[in-house]
């Protein structure tokens, strides 16, 4: 494990894979260049991949849309905690739907059909958003609440953990 | 052999599978619920896959989850390591649809094996000694007074779809026996989902003695020895050691011979244990365990075995490689099961996060644990935290390594308490020193205190 602090990074003894590290460090490099305070610690997993960043007690930061840039495989990022609205790095009103089951994620109803809903889609309550399959079933993933597709953390046809997050939403704004 | 097995199982046994498995150059998969995302068995794991909440109904036991984790991560084989799914025939039927090889005996064995009041009377059949019982479950309160004229009293009423020495009451005169009858249906449907029983006349004074056997998909049966696991608290073993001290001449070579015996009539493959009470020259049956269990690292520590190496070797369709001829038993092993449980408070579960834990160490201690410093006992689980393990040339040698053991165990944290100061009080009773022992020693000795 690697942990950078806003002065540098501070490399530990243990040798890690070059290639998966050097993966990591660069979707790190990507998370700071688009935020406008620098987090107060990062720490980086190699195995199975992660990314988690602790922000500053004082003005919070948008969310990091780096999310996407750190690599699908071999494992997806998994979200913090199974309910809802729980995820790292999202702040704010934002909240995420997350997977109910282990499966298979798919966008679309079937191959070649568009998918369910695309970033900036607002959705309604109750709405479908994707399929988790297991085992040969289809599991219809529905929104629970009302809101606005921010980001889809997951690609199409990609394996997810239960309560992995698929979906950040934000909540639309009354007129 | 393998390439990929997934262990569908959490805590000390999850991390023991593993370790077995990286000896063999086994790649593992270890599922997890959110509530064990960061313990030992993740962590050693080469891959995890949460597949549900805490819940074990929605996770551990969720078996679309489980071989969901299997087709994501390529498993080939499936150990359900004991408890959970280890003995659920459903579960190795649905592994044998996917393709996935389940470390366990064949679905249809493990079927018969499900009911225990007909593997009564199987094994009668064959030539086990059983005391009188009920063939079959009883569901009504004539069956239920009829039985008990039958049988006799004190009889025992236990889940036919049971385990783990939960859903059992003994009755000791027919006032209570009609309550005791529906509170143990209600034990067992809550325990296991099936609220069947059956009725057996209750051996008091006696020995809890089992026999491990390991058969193979080609014929040969081997057994490992006895263990006597007579140290219990309301029929959860606290203390378990092989050999069985003080036996009546001939009776541990009849356990072994019975249980062989009884492995070859129902088919059985894999590792099994069949379990026995003992009261001097008196031997009862009373029932088989389809699964590798908690105190199997006794009978490893004396025979040199490897079990879960065995189940895997038998699973992939190898021969056995021991014969009887070949195996031998060495000197005395001793285990202790530590619970976080607070003796003091009528064993109340006592979860929390371990600020300290320090495992004992040593020549000829082994300890078989998922806890660490930091680490989280939750609320959602059996309470077991570690098992400690002492070997020596004789049972007192064992002993006193045991107690030593005990004494550099560490277990600190917030509210957290455990039954190891219990368990050292009953290694220093002069009754378990002599091996004088029952399996209604511990319990009327707490009752006494508590």
């Amino acid at each position: 494990m690697t942990t950078a602090t806003p002065n540098g990074i501070v490399p530990n003894a243990e040798p890690v894979s070059p290639p998966a590290m050097a993966t990591l460090c660069a979707a790190l490099e990507q998370v700071l260049s688009v935020v406008p305070t620098p987090p107060a610690q990062v720490v980086l997993r190699w195995g199975d991949a992660s990314i988690d960043v602790v922000w500053p007690a004082t003005p919070a930061p948008p969310a990091p849309p780096a999310a996407s840039a750190v690599p699908a495989a071999p494992a997806a990022v998994a979200a913090d905690g199974g309910a809802a609205g729980e995820a790292d790095g999202v702040t704010g009103d934002r909240f995420v739907l997350a997977a109910p089951l282990v499966g298979t994620f798919y966008r679309c109803q079937e191959p070649g059909a568009p998918p369910f809903v695309e970033i900036n889609d607002v959705l309604e309550p109750g709405q479908q958003v994707a399929i988790v399959e297991a085992m040969k079933l289809m599991n219809a993933i529905e929104a629970d609440r009302a809101g606005r597709v921010v980001d889809i953390l997951v690609a199409d046809g990609t394996a997810v953990e239960y309560g992995q997050t698929l979906f950040v939403l934000e909540p639309v704004g009354e007129d | 052999m393998f390439d990929t097995v997934l262990i569908a199982n959490r805590g000390e046994i999850a991390l023991r599978i593993i370790r077995t498995c990286r000896d063999m150059g086994i790649s593992t998969v270890v599922v997890h619920s959110t509530a064990d995302r960061d313990t030992a068995a993740v962590r050693a794991a080469d891959r995890a896959v949460q597949i549900g909440p805490a819940s074990a109904k929605r996770s551990y036991l969720y078996p679309p989850a489980v071989l969901e984790a299997a087709a994501q991560t390529g498993a080939q084989a499936v150990h359900p390591g004991y408890g959970f799914l280890s003995e659920d025939p459903d579960f190795a039927e649905m592994c044998a649809g996917s393709g996935l090889t389940f470390i366990g005996p064949p679905p249809r064995v493990m079927a018969q094996l499900g009911d225990k009041s007909v593997v009564r009377g199987l094994m009668a059949e064959v030539g086990l000694p059983v005391v009188p019982g009920t063939g079959s479950v009883v569901a009504t309160a004539e069956e239920v007074a009829e039985a008990s004229h039958r049988i006799g009293l004190p009889l025992i009423i236990k889940a036919a779809a049971g385990g783990g020495g939960l859903g059992m009451s003994v009755v000791s005169d027919q006032s209570g026996l009609l309550t005791s009858f529906r509170a143990t249906r209600a034990a067992a449907q809550a325990a296991f989902g099936d609220n069947r029983v059956y009725l057996e006349r209750y051996l008091s004074g006696a020995r809890h003695v089992e026999i491990q056997i390991l058969a193979d998909a080609h014929g040969n049966v081997v057994h490992l020895g006895e263990r006597d696991c007579s140290v219990q608290r309301r029929r959860q073993k606290l203390i378990e050691e092989t050999p069985a001290p003080r036996l009546a001449p001939g009776v541990a070579d009849r356990l072994a011979e019975y249980a062989v015996t009884g492995a070859r009539a129902v088919g059985y493959r894999g590792a099994g244990t069949f379990e026995f009470l003992v009261r001097g020259e008196q031997i009862a049956f009373i029932e088989i365990n389809s699964r590798i269990q908690v105190e199997h690292p006794v009978t490893e520590m004396v025979t040199g075995v490897d079990v879960v190496r065995e189940q895997l070797g038998i699973a992939a369709g190898e021969p056995l490689t021991l014969t009887q001829d070949t195996l031998t038993r060495n000197g005395a092993a001793i285990e202790c099961r530590i619970n976080t449980e607070d003796p003091a408070r009528g064993f109340a579960p006592c979860p929390g996060r371990l600020t300290d834990f320090v495992a004992p160490a040593g020549p000829f201690v082994r300890v078989d644990t998922h806890a660490f410093p930091g680490a989280v006992v939750g609320p959602d689980y059996d309470s077991l935290l570690a098992k400690i393990i002492a070997w020596g040339p004789d049972r007192d040698q064992a002993l006193a390594r045991l107690r030593r053991a005990l004494r550099e165990l560490r277990v600190a944290g917030q509210g957290i308490r455990t039954t190891a100061p219990l368990l050292a009080d009953v290694l220093d009773a002069p009754v378990f020193r002599a091996a004088r022992h029952d399996i209604e020693m511990l319990d009327h000795q707490t009752a006494a205190v508590h």
